[in-house]
């Protein structure tokens, strides 16, 4: 093979990569969307700006860690799988890390933060979840900014669809209403809402 | 040929007819040849360079229009958007590798467009599905799937956008406390395409630029890739790297002339210099080597021994290059500026030791003088030579000497006025033995 074919061949090659990694995000994603089962995840949100994808709500988890069982090695930036398990209000909180993947239950598939311990002297780990941004158009993600904090905060939470360790948001949600209708109704000009306590 | 020998040539050609040497006819053949070579060269630089800023505009463009956010359109429609722009890039790429692989312009111009498509693509996937992390994810993946484009495509530019987007997640990374460590190795991937350029059009502005890229870059990144878990061995890295670059840079140079031409001989003494006013304070030596390590598994193994690597690696290299390649009569003037290698090969084990607490003074003493001493032998060295630009760099590092022990707070005035006055009647001296010097040289020349 010539030089000029080798290369033209490795470039084919690379360019099915770069489709192949845009392609798997979607269809990760999609499938997720389209079967997974539905978690609620409470959280605090602000909102800055990214150059490259536009404007987001950053999304602060009100639970960022989870329980390390007894007898785990220490855990370092390394692969972990968290199960999830729904509290009496319906939002999920996290079951105790396992390092081999769950044959029941819904999970999470995740890179471990650094493990240290809690106020009551627990092992526990911190975690790095996948799902840290909610991007809107640029008018819109500042809206909610705005009206997020007027008013004392509002209590907000996401719905991410799991499937096979992998997690992706649905929809965030201010005051309990999906937050483009809540901003349709006028935003922060809305007494707050009682958090509902059912399920999903 | 490039412009440079092309102009010599035309130079020449009247003196070579006149001695003979050439015929009239030929001389003529010889002017027609390379003055339409020398406007053509002129004009397709300008066809590379619109080419280049054209397809990093629209890319750029796109890249604004996408962030806006067309949530209305429904996830399929922005699937398309995001991999359409992908597929005509990639395709685009692909004819001119096959069909205008000799046109700089069209290769510079279908790679930047994929090089910025390709970013496209993975934001607007990101976006739509609220998926892919912090910048230093999408940045991190990005790097990954341009790599192998510079030598693929031949694209300088692509190196270029490359090495940027390599340092931005470098430093992003750093600021996030992750590992850097594959920094470097992925960084490889442009030094065949660096090498490709250099052996093919050493002179032209695309190895220029990219020699300007890769100056830069190892600079930055040598801050960034570094664990940091020994404290000073920044010291030894920074110091075998600017000397490395000084020696190296000279060592590459056939006679390229200006300094946009040498941009590692430029980074490396214009580092150096700020390297060494800086180690000639106190501050930096104190609590540096092994017995201060930082001790907690915040740190990884292998990048911490990769720091000692650099440590060693850098200077001992710089070292080989003087001590191999250069040639000690042609470049005595790049020994001065890699004599911090040795200094510091002194100096640090004695100061990480930690036996004495005036090692620290001592060493930042050291820096002082070798500051000064290079200075003077810069000018010394520009003045035999007639070179203007010598003589002032000269300056510059005494000049700049001078200002921050004038305002140095931690010596007392009398030692500073007294240090200031000594160094002051040097001068003078040294400049009444060399008007004696000149005005014998003038007598005994009538």
């Amino acid at each position: 093979m010539t030089g000029k074919k080798l290369r033209f061949a490795l470039f084919i090659l690379l360019a099915v990569i770069q489709l192949a990694v845009a392609a798997g995000a979607i269809i990760r994603s999609e499938i997720s969307l389209r079967s997974g089962e539905v978690f609620r995840f409470k959280l605090q949100p602000v909102d800055p700006v990214d150059a490259f994808r536009g404007r987001y709500v950053a999304l602060r988890f009100a639970v960022d860690r989870a329980p390390v069982a007894e007898g785990t090695p220490p855990l370092r930036q390394q692969k972990i799988f968290v199960p999830l398990v729904v509290d009496d209000e319906g939002f999920t909180i996290f079951g105790s890390v396992v390092l081999e993947e769950p044959e029941s239950g819904a999970y999470l598939r995740l890179r471990s933060g650094g493990q240290f311990d809690d106020e009551n002297g627990r092992p526990v780990v911190s975690l790095a979840l996948p799902f840290q941004r909610y991007y809107m158009t640029e008018e819109l993600a500042k809206e909610v900014d705005r009206s997020m904090w007027r008013r004392g905060q509002r209590p907000a939470w996401v719905t991410v669809r799991v499937r096979n360790g992998t997690g992706v948001i649905e929809d965030l949600f201010v005051d309990g209403q999906p937050v483009r209708e809540w901003l349709a109704d006028g935003g922060a000009e809305q007494p707050p809402a009682p958090v509902p306590t059912t399920e999903p | 040929m490039s412009k440079r020998s092309a102009r010599w040539l035309l130079n020449e050609l009247s003196g070579l007819v006149t001695d003979g040497v050439l015929d009239e006819a030929t001389a003529e053949k010889l002017r027609a040849r390379y003055q339409v070579a020398d406007a053509d060269s002129g004009a397709r630089l300008a066809v590379m360079i619109c080419a280049v800023f054209g397809a990093l505009l629209i890319g750029a463009g796109v890249i604004l229009l996408l962030a806006h956010n067309w949530e209305h359109l429904g996830r399929p429609a922005r699937t398309v958007i995001a991999i359409f722009p992908l597929l005509v890039s990639q395709g685009l790429a692909g004819w001119v590798l096959v069909r205008k692989g000799e046109s700089t312009a069209w290769r510079e111009g279908s790679a930047t467009m994929l090089a910025l498509a390709l970013a496209a693509a993975i934001a607007l996937v990101d976006q739509t599905y609220h998926t892919g992390d912090d910048l230093e994810s999408f940045l991190w993946r990005w790097s990954l799937l341009l790599a192998p484009l510079p030598w693929l495509l031949n694209s300088s530019s692509v190196a270029i956008i490359f090495l940027t987007s390599l340092t931005w997640w470098a430093g992003a990374a750093r600021v996030d406390h992750l590992e850097v460590i594959w920094l470097w190795p992925l960084a490889l991937a442009v030094v065949p395409h660096v090498v490709a350029v250099l052996r093919s059009d050493r002179r032209g502005l695309r190895a220029a630029n990219l020699q300007w890229a890769c100056a830069v870059f190892l600079c930055v990144a040598a801050g960034l890739g570094l664990e940091w878990r020994v404290p000073g061995l920044w010291i030894l890295v920074y110091c075998g790297l600017f000397a490395l670059m000084i020696a190296g840079g000279a060592a590459i140079r056939r006679d390229e002339e200006g300094l946009w031409r040498r941009p590692f001989e430029f980074v490396g003494v214009a580092g150096s210099l700020v390297l060494w006013l800086i180690l000639s304070f106190d501050e930096p030596w104190r609590n540096i080597g092994w017995q201060h390590i930082h001790d907690n598994d915040r740190f990884h193994q292998a990048a911490s021994l990769f720091d000692v690597v650099l440590a060693v690696g850098l200077p001992l290299a710089a070292l080989a290059v003087v001590a191999l390649i250069l040639d000690r009569k042609r470049h005595s003037l790049q020994m001065f500026w890699v004599a911090s290698v040795p200094l510091v090969a002194v100096v640090w084990p004695w100061v990480a030791s930690g036996d004495t607490l005036d090692a620290k003074y001592v060493t930042a003493l050291a820096f002082n003088i070798l500051l000064l001493g290079v200075g003077i032998a810069t000018i010394a060295y520009g003045v035999r030579g007639q070179n203007l630009g010598t003589v002032n760099l000269g300056m510059v590092v005494i000049a700049a000497l001078v200002v921050v022990r004038f305002f140095d707070a931690d010596l007392g005035f009398v030692a500073k006025g007294l240090a200031f006055i000594l160094v002051g009647v040097g001068f003078l001296i040294a400049n009444v033995i060399m008007s004696k010097r000149l005005r014998s040289a003038q007598r005994e020349t009538p």
